[in-house]
């Protein structure tokens, strides 16, 4: 039973991640080797405002942050920081650059960021990650957080927030809006004559795809308790590239049957 | 000052290495136009075959040669089994990229698989050191680098002077006016996958020398020199490789006398990212 809870809850994070990556991908073109890092910069940004200051618990780990806030504000924190760290990225995606030198650059990023945060122990904790974070509402009472009744709650939110941005997500490409992707997906040049702005468009795609990975850490993070460098080398994006790819590139409710 | 000519002296073998490897990298997408994310698995597949060489008590250096062997077969195997499939069927060059970043994971994993997930080493000698006013380098330091220096004479040659690299610049510069003009383009690209996989298994080999001991992920971090030294230079520009390779040598290994060792690769990182978003086409590339 407390397998099948543990899958649900896996299966709505990745759902959640494939239909980001499928938003930046499938739909818009945009050719993203970097997504684990919006994962994981969500997974560390819900940690760092869930979590006490790092003198708690007798000071075992070093990390920046360490605010302490209730339940939803972390999560709408990771969503948050996953779309304000993709803006450093358009310069990468501009018009100028060939798609697949932007892939290659996102994907260094990938790499590089990882063995930063790696090595550099007083951002988080280096090597050995930030364990402990916080589960929502743990502490308030009348909660047990290893109860099945509390397992069955996280696996009903999580998946309920993942058929929201599915809605969402669906809206977007079904809007004008969409069309619009979809045309720069097929042949940006055409879409760039008829006076389409690329650069906004896929600054936009960038940002909303950051912050439904961001989102999507988040709670895999306050559902595990735990992030560390090895969660998120850059083979985790492969593995969404493969969901996403096997599911239909374009098409959001097969691209989420398809994970786990 | 003493610290930075050590330094310099790591620096000069890392760009050896890299030198090695960034010439093949940029030949083999300027020439088959295929970005090979894979070079740095097939680099370690070569280490790996010239430790098992190394293993059954045969000295390292013919292993090198059995490594440099099976690259060049493997790359040809590589591009004939995946690469050309995809291609015939029009796939777009971003696809490409992701089939060969698969093809990574599954080379390397297989590696991994194979020989264990734990670091290891050559049985070698390092011979004698040597110091010249403070570079202080060993044998084997100085013959990676004199190989180095002999594969940039080679390929220079290769390039300039026989008709195989008049065809490859040729079917480089624009594939179907070479065909057009009689060159067996098919032929040139498989002679590219040849020749560059020799290149990588060489670039594995010294590569696994230079760093002592390694594992089958150990060149993740090295293919982002790779790509640093060959966007720096302009991809498919092979005299660009080499001057990239060694700014990017020489500026990593330099910089980790100043700034903590685990942070040198952040300077290959940033003049990649920076050559990306300003000049994608490298210092000895036309303007974009």
């Amino acid at each position: 039973m407390f397998y099948l809870l543990n899958l649900l809850i896996y299966a709505a994070v990745d759902a959640m991640a494939c239909l980001g990556l499928s938003q930046q991908f499938g739909v818009s073109g945009v050719t993203n080797f970097g997504f684990i890092i919006f994962q994981a910069a969500g997974g560390y940004a819900a940690a760092i405002l869930a979590m006490p200051p790092k003198s708690a618990n007798g000071g075992f780990q070093s990390y920046i942050g360490g605010l302490n806030l209730p339940f939803p504000l972390p999560w709408i924190g990771a969503a948050v920081v996953g779309g304000l760290i993709a803006l450093p990225f358009t310069f990468l995606v501009g018009r100028r650059l060939r798609g697949d030198f932007a892939a290659v650059g996102l994907l260094v990023t990938a790499v590089l960021l990882n063995l930063l945060v790696t090595n550099y122990v007083p951002l988080f904790n280096g090597d050995a990650g930030l364990s402990l974070i916080p589960t929502p509402l743990r502490g308030n009472n009348g909660f047990s957080v290893q109860s099945t009744g509390y397992q069955w709650g996280f696996a009903v939110g999580a998946l309920l927030l993942g058929a929201l941005v599915f809605l969402f997500v669906r809206r977007i490409t079904e809007s004008p809006y969409g069309r619009t992707l979809r045309a720069m997906r097929d042949n940006d040049v055409v879409a760039d004559s008829l006076g389409k702005n690329l650069l906004s468009l896929r600054t936009g795609m960038l940002v909303l795809g950051g912050a439904i990975a961001g989102l999507s850490g988040g709670i895999l993070v306050s559902y595990i308790t735990t992030w560390s460098p090895a969660a998120w080398g850059y083979a985790e994006t492969v593995v969404l590239f493969a969901a996403v790819i096997i599911g239909g590139a374009s098409s959001p409710p097969r691209t989420t049957c398809r994970r786990t | 000052m003493t610290v930075f000519l050590a330094s310099l002296g790591f620096g000069l073998v890392t760009a050896a290495v890299l030198a090695i490897a960034s010439v093949g990298f940029t030949l083999q997408f300027g020439v088959t136009d295929v970005l090979n994310l894979a070079y740095g698995a097939i680099m370690i597949l070569g280490a790996y075959i010239a430790y098992v060489v190394n293993q059954a008590g045969l000295n390292v250096w013919i292993g090198l040669v059995a490594a440099v062997a099976a690259c060049s077969l493997g790359s040809v195997l590589l591009n004939s089994g995946v690469y050309t499939p995809f291609q015939r069927r029009g796939t777009s060059p971003i696809t490409m990229v992701i089939v060969s970043l698969g093809m990574t994971l599954i080379i390397e994993f297989s590696v991994a698989a194979v020989a264990g997930g734990t670091s290891v080493s050559y049985v070698m000698a390092q011979g004698k050191t040597f110091r010249a006013g403070g570079l202080i380098l060993t044998t084997v330091q100085l013959i990676i680098i004199a190989l180095s220096l002999v594969v940039m004479a080679g390929v220079h040659a290769l390039l300039r002077y026989t008709r195989l690299g008049k065809a490859m610049r040729a079917t480089a510069a624009n594939r179907t006016l070479a065909r057009n003009c009689g060159i067996r383009t098919g032929r040139v690209i498989t002679v590219t996958w040849a020749l560059t996989g020799a290149l990588c298994g060489l670039a594995g080999v010294v590569f696994a020398m230079d760093a002592g001991s390694f594992d089958a992920t150990s060149t993740d971090i090295f293919l982002v020199l790779i790509l640093a030294a060959v966007f720096l230079g302009g991809p498919g520009q092979a005299y660009g490789a080499m001057l990239g390779a060694a700014v990017i040598g020489i500026a990593t290994e330099v910089s980790a006398a100043y700034i903590p060792a685990d942070y040198k690769y952040v300077v290959a990182f940033v003049v990649l990212l920076a050559m990306l978003g300003l000049r994608p086409t490298g210092l000895l590339g036309a303007r974009a």
